[in-house]
């Protein structure tokens, strides 16, 4: 009986914090919604996943115009034209997947039963991708061109099934990486999507020590000392921003260490990167602490809302394998941009100066600003209460 | 020192504090008794500057409280009722810290917090974690951090809760010393008997409101009270029988029944007789001269722990 008794007042307990049994109903079904939608690409059929191809022509004839026009019809592409710098451009610096580039002479190579000049240049970064796409531009554009070219070597050669074996070689699309792909690419994912998703599980953690000194009445002797509130919630920021900052340190040490990830002429980057990421997480950590009232709050706001982003901001699986939709989404996590920038350094190699870095550096840095805003200002309203 | 004219502060629905005022001079030991939920800690925490009143002024040395001015809350050292302090930190560590909150640094921190932990007992267990401590131990470190910045006022809210006697006569005698040396206490508390030992002058406190202060001299003849009779018996008397019966102001309290009498040595017979009657077995009864617990019983018509 002694056991109904305990069950009774546990229950009891639990149904009297309704922000908590709100969130302990809603949360697993708000991560299954997530994941299905962040995981929908996977399953293949995702029509809203498309990968973003630049199309370069150089040869500017009707054959690799049609070509292109054939191009639009797949549906697992999205086909933008632009110029060859440009493209190469876009893609380095990781706005793009892949541009596939039409060279002068394509239209005479195919003419000519020569090597075709064209190729597929990628990011580095979603090498996954590539293998998806050149099936899809073979099997679009092989029947095309193969005829042509066959016609040709019939003439030529009259031996139908060793031309079959030269049209295929002859149309071979050449494929590299536009950066140097490191031997340790892998670490470099990993570590950029495990780190920010820890630092944002301990960072909301240290934020719910608020509610520690609600409970032992600390806060409530602070906010009656000559301390401003907004000294309160910077000195607990920053607090949180210097344990993020190390813990992002000691993670590329390690993964430097144990990983061979070419950490010091990649230091003075990685460190802007490092600040601003630790500013963004700390920041999102306070947030989570300044809307919370209860330890149960605390424990399922922070894992939901740590969950959330890291799925859809690319911590559990790669962005571009999402439907194009949630990864615009995506958009909205630090996760999304603090990879983006670790692939930027590491992976993309993109110099300090670099726009598209510095972008991703000014968007942690505005997201941290934003969040540091709204938490102040719910602190400065709560504060009393939560004293 | 301080005024507090007219103060009101409700939470959703309910009006925790309904319209109190009182003033304390400079160097006065000001006691505001009442039972759990009377408004004390709402009106501590209002002059504390934790949250304002809802109407009301509330003046510390001439500064208007409701305006957030940060010097007052320089000259204020606040004793929360909670064990306000780090358990993790150590009584060395609470206290530096809580001093430097206050603006003390340096040498005057560690002298003053050397001179604080003599002063309370505790120098020799200093580096020991707070969570070591015992409720008394941890209630003196309590006063200690309040006082680093040497304030000229001192709120304390409930600061002998849960602690055992010898330690609550330890606190009394440091209190007593602060307000010798000329600090200006405030001091909530439910307990009669420190009030009435501490206290210069007391406000009774009950609903949200102030129904009675002044000395106790000046409580007790106020109320017009002599003598209270307690009464424990071996179980829970009907209150109102009693009060019918004996026609006096009478309270239950779980076995004890509290009964005020202008003449406790003519009231006692008829007592027992009653309880007698009523079938109730007496275990003991107690015979206190004019005190707190009268006054307020008479007062409120209960007893203050209720």
């Amino acid at each position: 009986m002694g056991m109904f008794i305990i069950l009774k007042k546990e229950l009891q307990a639990f149904f009297k914090d309704k922000r908590a049994l709100m969130l302990g109903i809603l949360m697993p079904i708000i991560l299954i919604t997530v994941f299905s939608l962040a995981f929908g690409g996977l399953g293949g059929k995702g029509k809203d996943h498309k990968i973003q191809l630049l199309v370069c022509d150089e040869d500017k004839t009707d054959l690799s115009k049609e070509m292109i026009g054939g191009l639009d019809s797949i549906e697992s592409l999205a086909i933008f034209t632009t110029t060859t710098d440009s493209a190469l451009n876009l893609v380095k610096r990781g706005r793009y997947s892949a541009a596939l580039i039409f060279h002068k002479g394509f239209t005479d190579s195919v003419k000519a039963v020569k090597h075709l000049p064209w190729e597929l240049k990628y990011d580095a970064t979603r090498s996954i991708e590539m293998g998806m796409v050149q099936q899809s531009l073979l099997q679009n554009l092989y029947g095309k061109i193969s005829k042509m070219m066959n016609e040709k070597l019939i003439i030529q050669m009259k031996n139908f099934e060793s031309n079959s074996k030269e049209i295929n070689k002859l149309m071979q699309l050449k494929n590299s990486p536009l950066q140097k792909v490191p031997d340790n690419q892998g670490v470099v994912q990993a570590l950029a999507g495990t780190a920010v998703m820890m630092l944002l599980f301990s960072l909301t953690a240290m934020g719910a020590r608020l509610i520690e000194e609600k409970e032992n009445g600390t806060l409530k002797r602070l906010l009656s000392s000559p301390l401003k509130t907004t000294d309160i919630l910077a000195g607990k920021m920053l607090s949180s921003m210097i344990f993020a900052i190390c813990q992002l340190f000691i993670m590329m040490i390690f993964s430097s260490l144990a990983f061979g990830l070419v950490l010091l002429p990649n230091l003075v980057p990685a460190t802007i990167l490092i600040i601003a990421t630790a500013f963004a997480c700390a920041s999102f950590g306070m947030f989570i602490a300044s809307i919370i009232k209860t330890r149960e709050q605390a424990q399922g706001v922070s894992t939901l809302a740590t969950l959330i982003m890291s799925a859809i901001g690319g911590s559990m699986v790669p962005s571009f394998l999402m439907p194009q939709w949630m990864q615009n989404v995506g958009h909205a996590s630090i996760n999304y941009w603090a990879i983006q920038g670790f692939f930027d350094i590491f992976i993309r190699q993109l110099q300090i100066t670099d726009f598209v870095f510095l972008g991703r550096v000014a968007v942690l840095i505005g997201i941290g600003a934003t969040l540091s805003f709204f938490s102040l200002i719910l602190f400065r309203n709560n504060a009393t209460s939560m004293a | 020192m301080i005024e507090v004219k007219n103060i009101t502060k409700s939470y959703d629905k309910t009006q925790a504090v309904r319209g109190i005022s009182f003033s304390i001079k400079d160097g006065e030991c000001y006691g505001l008794l009442g039972p759990n939920g009377a408004g004390k800690s709402t009106t501590i925490n209002m002059l504390s500057m934790l949250f304002p009143p809802d109407s009301g002024q509330i003046t510390i040395g001439g500064l208007d409280v409701n305006k957030g001015n940060t010097k007052v809350k320089s000259m204020l050292g606040i004793v929360p009722q909670e064990i306000a302090l780090y358990e993790k930190f150590t009584a060395w560590e609470n206290i530096l810290f809580w001093g430097s909150v206050y603006g003390v640094k340096g040498k005057a921190l560690t002298d003053k917090a050397e001179e604080l932990l003599k002063w309370v007992g505790l120098y020799d267990r200093r580096k020991d974690n707070v969570e070591d401590y015992s409720g008394g131990m941890k209630r003196r470190i309590n006063i200690a951090c309040a006082l680093l910045h040497s304030p000229k006022v001192l709120l304390l809210d409930e600061p002998t809760v849960g602690v055992d006697p010898q330690s609550r006569n330890l606190i009394f005698e440091l209190i007593q010393q602060l307000n010798k040396e000329g600090m200006t206490i405030i001091y909530t508390t439910h307990y009669m008997e420190e009030a009435e030992k501490l206290c210069d002058r007391i406000g009774i406190i009950d609903k949200g409101l102030i129904i009675a202060q002044g000395t106790l001299d000046e409580l007790k003849s106020q109320s017009q009270v002599n003598d209270m009779i307690l009464v424990d018996c071996d179980r829970a008397p009907d209150e109102k029988m009693l009060s019918d019966k004996l026609k006096t102001t009478v309270a239950v309290s779980d076995k004890r029944i509290s009964i005020l009498s202008e003449d406790s040595k003519k009231d006692l017979t008829r007592i027992v007789t009653t309880c007698n009657d009523a079938g109730y077995e007496i275990n003991r009864i107690d015979i206190q001269k004019g005190n707190l617990e009268g006054v307020f019983l008479k007062m409120t018509g209960k007893q203050l722990r209720d």
